[in-house]
């Protein structure tokens, strides 16, 4: 495995697109659920706008951190891609699942925005 | 029980009584590392302020140490606040629990007091027992070392015997687990080997997994917890998310102490343990934020004690930029060859630490003032609230400024101490005296008298909440539906 240092000219790429990769992914996340909990299919484009946003961010940091120099570096941009992708669906489900555990328990939901009631 | 908003013992049980003690000395402790913080700041500005009577390693040492023991005190004392009502039964060897306690303090007074009075002399077998072990930030000497694990040990009996003898919930089964981490871990901190190498591969176990793992851990039981009381959050659902949590925690956590032996001498593979941990760590929390919006729509945010929710609320932010943005920006090996270590890490320290434990345990200052007061009304349009929102707001102002300040410290120090000078003498200076690192400094300590200011407000708040309230609380515990 070959680490390449950053360039000079790249420490401020590298380190706002990694924020970039944070923050727009954490967007993902809140678009994405919020969409399906108030059911507005609307917003669930918009959740992968953010995605998208996600995914150039990590192919900037990528190219700015020297990431496609390596192949194990290469992997790990692809498990990025594909965790980030993955993991507010992976989340999503264990909510519905442990919320519909507490309704066949008998305790009533007291919303109209219920998510029990919300299949993915 | 006492009147309502009157503070008395009556009010609490037995743990509760011992866990407000505990609290009381973590506030103090609190105070120190803000007092000790600011005169750290100001040498930076001033090198010859206090030179020679309270030097600046000095102040740096206590100002760090001030804060890993007040959040232990903190951890400690909110075990105890729900020890009672979560394991249905007294606290067992509680008798021992409060002679810990005061043993605790007395140990954490000494040591202080020998800081502050040997500041300088030769470093020897000797100092490593009595005075100063010489580890940053575990600068404690090894009779206090050993001192911490039995204090904790014994914690640990309180803990797990009580929780043996009445209900063991899962919330239990996490934290006596936790806390057996607790103490085991901390003895890698007083392992002596003259390899610099080999000393740093242990004392980060002390730093990195104590704090990543064993802490996280205690802070989502707290959570887990803290939940049930002021949401009503249903105790099932609360368990089974601990349990994810833990998984992921450990899945991620433990490995992703690999980013810190990038460069200690360690062979070259943890280049790729800690690469491939610290590019994935993030995602867990990331995907959290789903959990975070589907509770809140669940729940919609009613609440019994309106301060602790809004620190707990300010936790999962804190905890996402702190640990998460201001983590990953510097994390992978390639850009942290030029960071590590510089005031970048500390901007990244200040937010992660304030988001991840600060907030948590400042919830728990806010339940224990509740139920101190005889469970008084701490919802919305809380008499006197504008205390706690403001503390709240300066607390955070404060730390947001200084976290950048020191961000735009650590930017400039990186790239002329380290990119372009090669890190050698000539190169630390030319950094430090950088416009650009100054003028960090200035802001930093702008924001330091800042949030000194919402600390002052904060004591005050929490000596004072609920004095004039007359309602009961509101009652949103779920196991009481």
């Amino acid at each position: 495995m070959i680490v390449e240092p950053v360039a000079l000219a790249n420490f401020f790429t590298v380190f706002f697109s990694a924020a970039m990769v944070i923050l727009t992914g954490a967007v993902y996340a809140l678009l994405f659920a919020y969409s399906r909990l108030r059911q507005r299919a609307r917003l669930m484009p918009l959740a992968y706008v953010a995605y998208l946003g996600l995914s150039v961010s990590v192919y900037t940091l990528a190219q700015a951190a020297n990431l496609f120099n390596d192949t194990f570096w290469t992997f790990i941009v692809g498990l990025m891609l594909l965790g980030y992708f993955a993991a507010p669906h992976v989340v999503w489900h264990l909510c519905v699942a442990t919320h519909d555990q507490e309704s066949v328990d008998g305790h009533k939901p007291h919303d109209e925005g219920n998510p029990s009631f919300i299949r993915p | 029980m006492s009147a309502l908003g009157i503070i008395s013992n009556a009010n609490l049980n037995g743990g509760q009584k011992l866990a407000v003690k505990y609290f009381t000395v973590s506030l103090a402790l609190f105070g120190a590392q803000v007092l000790f913080g600011l005169l750290a700041g100001i040498q930076y500005l001033n090198p010859d302020f206090l030179f020679g009577i309270l030097d600046f390693s000095v102040n740096r040492m206590v100002h760090i140490n001030a804060m890993v023991v007040w959040l232990l005190f903190g951890f400690i004392g909110s075990v105890y606040w729900l020890l009672e009502d979560e394991s249905g039964t007294p606290v067992v060897g509680l008798g021992l629990g409060n002679l810990n306690f005061w043993i605790f303090t007395l140990a954490v007074v000494v040591v202080v007091l020998v800081y502050l009075l040997i500041q300088v002399g030769p470093g020897e077998l000797k100092s490593i027992w009595l005075i100063n072990e010489g580890r940053e930030y575990i600068e404690a000497p090894r009779w206090a070392d050993i001192g911490i694990v039995v204090c904790v040990l014994i914690f640990f009996f309180n803990v797990a015997a009580t929780f043996m003898k009445g209900r063991f919930t899962g919330i239990a089964g996490v934290l006596v687990l936790d806390l057996v981490a607790l103490a085991g871990l901390y003895l890698a901190g007083m392992w002596y080997t003259p390899n610099i190498s080999m000393d740093q591969h242990w004392w980060w176990w002390v730093i990195h997994l104590w704090v990543e793992a064993t802490w996280e851990v205690l802070v989502g039981c707290l959570m887990a917890y803290g939940l049930i009381k002021t949401m009503g959050v249903r105790r099932k659902i609360v368990e089974t998310w601990l349990y994810i949590e833990v998984a992921l925690m450990f899945g991620s956590g433990i490995l992703g102490l690999g980013h810190h032996y990038f460069w200690i001498g360690t062979p070259e593979y943890w280049l790729t343990i800690g690469g491939f941990f610290s590019a994935l760590e993030p995602i867990p929390l990331v995907a959290m934020v789903v959990h975070a919006v589907f509770d809140a729509g669940y729940h919609k945010l009613k609440s019994s004690n309106t301060p602790a929710l809004a620190w707990i609320i300010g936790q999962a932010f804190g905890n996402f930029f702190g640990a998460g943005v201001w983590g990953f920006m510097h994390t992978l090996p390639q850009i942290n060859l030029y960071t590590h270590g510089t005031q970048w890490t500390a901007s990244h320290g200040h937010l992660a630490f304030f988001g991840a434990y600060v907030t948590m345990i400042l919830a728990f200052f806010y339940l224990a003032i509740q139920k101190w007061r005889g469970n008084v009304w701490m919802g919305s349009n809380l008499v006197g609230s504008w205390k706690w929102k403001w503390s709240m707001f300066l607390l955070w102002t404060g730390m947001i400024a200084m976290t950048m300040a020191l961000l735009i410290s650590g930017y400039e120090q990186s790239q002329i101490e380290r990119a372009i000078g090669g890190s050698d003498w000539v190169a630390y200076f030319a950094a430090q005296e950088h416009p650009w690192f100054v003028q960090g400094m200035v802001w930093r300590m702008i924001g330091g008298w800042t949030f000194a200011a919402g600390f002052v407000l904060l004591a005050w708040d929490l000596m004072t909440i609920g004095k004039r309230e007359t309602r009961p609380a509101l009652v949103v515990d779920a196991e009481s539906h």
